[in-house]
């Protein structure tokens, strides 16, 4: 069924619970984000967060280009503990 | 419509949500305004742990309480907030750390905070992989734990709209009326005016500034700590462990989610409103947890970034109402806002309503000296 589609595929959430936070009055993506997790795994939204806008465009008729993203972060790529230490004796 | 509430909290963070939420369960129409969304601020920046492990009396009979209330929670709210007593584990790495631990646990046993000093072969025992390098024991309290910052703000501000009170969160206070020494309303960025006979400046770290929309002056300073959070992984450890050398760190594995989450206090201190993350710490911080779990050195690094601890001069958060008649503040937190939260929210809900708390905060008045300072800050 469309609504179990699996839209953060990091954290394993659906498009129907993303719809669910949004029908709860949840109508940015910074909340979404931080209610479900969405966007805060391996790939850090760089997979779901476009898709997730436009469901929130789509439900609130907010346009797109209006939406606030939320603040990417470092690291650009998950790296490993102990290479990101050696950067620091080098 | 003319707007009236019986209380505007400014800043829905947890201070601002736990005090909105008992004040709306004693029948106040509560208004929160938030200038952002709710956890904006220092309450979603946190790495979510809750100890008892203090040296004030008073942070340690509030602790005890916020305990108490964390375990409760889930059925408060009807809703799993990822409450999980780990414990917490403070690392002695030299005779100096380890009479400071000492001497406060002396402190906590006579609150009955069922803490000990163990010795680095227990302390192995309990962080699986833990590097005994220098090591000379840990101060451990099982009873100390961890929980969703999210899930409990969220949890107080569904409470407070379910008992009939607002959040207007993108809502910015710009003004605050006072008439004869009382508060009469709020003006905000919108320009709607909502009238109040009480305000409470529960905003954290820009609480300095909201205090002086009343010309009140606050010595409360926010400083920039860091954090960083690693990819999921299986369960190797329960308790923050807590490494307070110059060059120490402190970090957690989020029970819920099986990352791990941490920070450090840099050295000297980081003053200023700036919360950009910085190289610096994306390095060092991965370094000193290395050397404290070796084990860990091939989890990856998923994010970074940086937030506000909101400093007084001794540590000590400011919990009281001030020389305006209506203006009353919770903040000043100290990096321990979180953990506090939910007793400070009680408590102050009392002094709002009754003049004073069940647990007297005479140690967190504004108006005190700001001699003492807390030793496990």
């Amino acid at each position: 069924m469309k609504k179990d589609i699996v839209i953060c595929r990091c954290e394993e959430i659906t498009e129907r619970e993303i719809i669910s936070v949004i029908e709860q009055g949840y109508t940015s993506l910074n909340e979404i984000k931080r209610i479900l997790r969405c966007g805060m795994g391996h790939c850090q939204g760089r997979s779901c967060m476009n898709i997730i806008a436009r469901i929130l465009s789509q439900k609130t008729g907010q346009p797109v280009s209006k939406i606030k993203f939320p603040t990417s972060r470092p690291p650009l790529k998950p790296l490993p503990i102990d290479i990101l230490a050696k950067y620091k004796n080098e | 419509m003319k707007r009236t509430a019986d209380v505007i909290v400014i800043g829905a963070g947890i201070i601002g949500a736990a005090t909105g939420y008992y004040l709306a369960k004693k029948k106040l129409k509560v208004i929160v305004l938030e200038k952002n969304f709710p956890c904006a601020g220092s309450t979603g920046r946190c790495i979510g742990g809750i100890r008892q492990q203090y040296t004030h009396p008073l942070s340690i009979n509030v602790m005890k309480e916020s305990v108490k209330i964390f375990s409760t929670l889930h059925k408060e709210f009807n809703k799993d907030v990822e409450w999980f007593q780990g414990g917490y584990l403070f690392l002695a790495h030299s005779e100096d750390k380890k009479s400071t631990y000492l001497k406060a646990i002396e402190i906590q046993k006579g609150f009955d905070i069922p803490v000990q000093f163990i010795s680095s072969d227990d302390c192995a025992k309990i962080i699986n992989g833990l590097n005994t390098e220098d090591l000379l024991g840990g101060a451990y309290c099982p009873t100390d734990g961890q929980a969703n910052p999210f899930a409990v703000t969220y949890g107080y501000l569904n409470g407070i709209k379910k008992l009939g009170g607002t959040l207007l969160n993108f809502t910015e206070v710009t003004k605050i009326n006072v008439r004869n020494n009382q508060v009469q309303s709020v003006i905000t960025n919108n320009g709607d005016e909502l009238f109040t006979p009480i305000v409470l400046n529960a905003t954290g770290p820009w609480a300095k500034n909201v205090s002086k929309l009343v010309d009140l002056n606050v010595p409360i300073e926010p400083e920039r700590h860091e954090s960083l959070v690693t990819e999921a992984c299986e369960r190797l450890f329960d308790p923050m462990l807590v490494d307070y050398r110059a060059d120490g760190c402190y970090f957690i594995q989020n029970f819920g989610t099986g990352h791990f989450i941490g920070c450090y206090t840099p050295v000297p201190n980081d003053p200023g409103d700036n919360i950009k993350a910085s190289s610096e710490f994306m390095t060092e911080m991965p370094r000193r947890m290395a050397r404290l779990v070796p084990r860990l050195k091939g989890i990856k690094v998923i994010r970074q970034w940086a937030g506000s601890y909101e400093m007084t001069p001794d540590g000590n958060p400011i919990v009281d109402k001030t020389p305006i008649d209506g203006f009353y503040i919770s903040a000043g937190m100290c990096g321990h806002g979180f953990m506090f939260g939910p007793a400070l929210g009680k408590y102050m809900a009392e002094i709002i309503i009754d003049g004073k708390s069940s647990l007297a905060l005479d140690d967190f008045a504004l108006n005190r000296s700001f001699g003492k300072a807390e030793a496990l800050k």
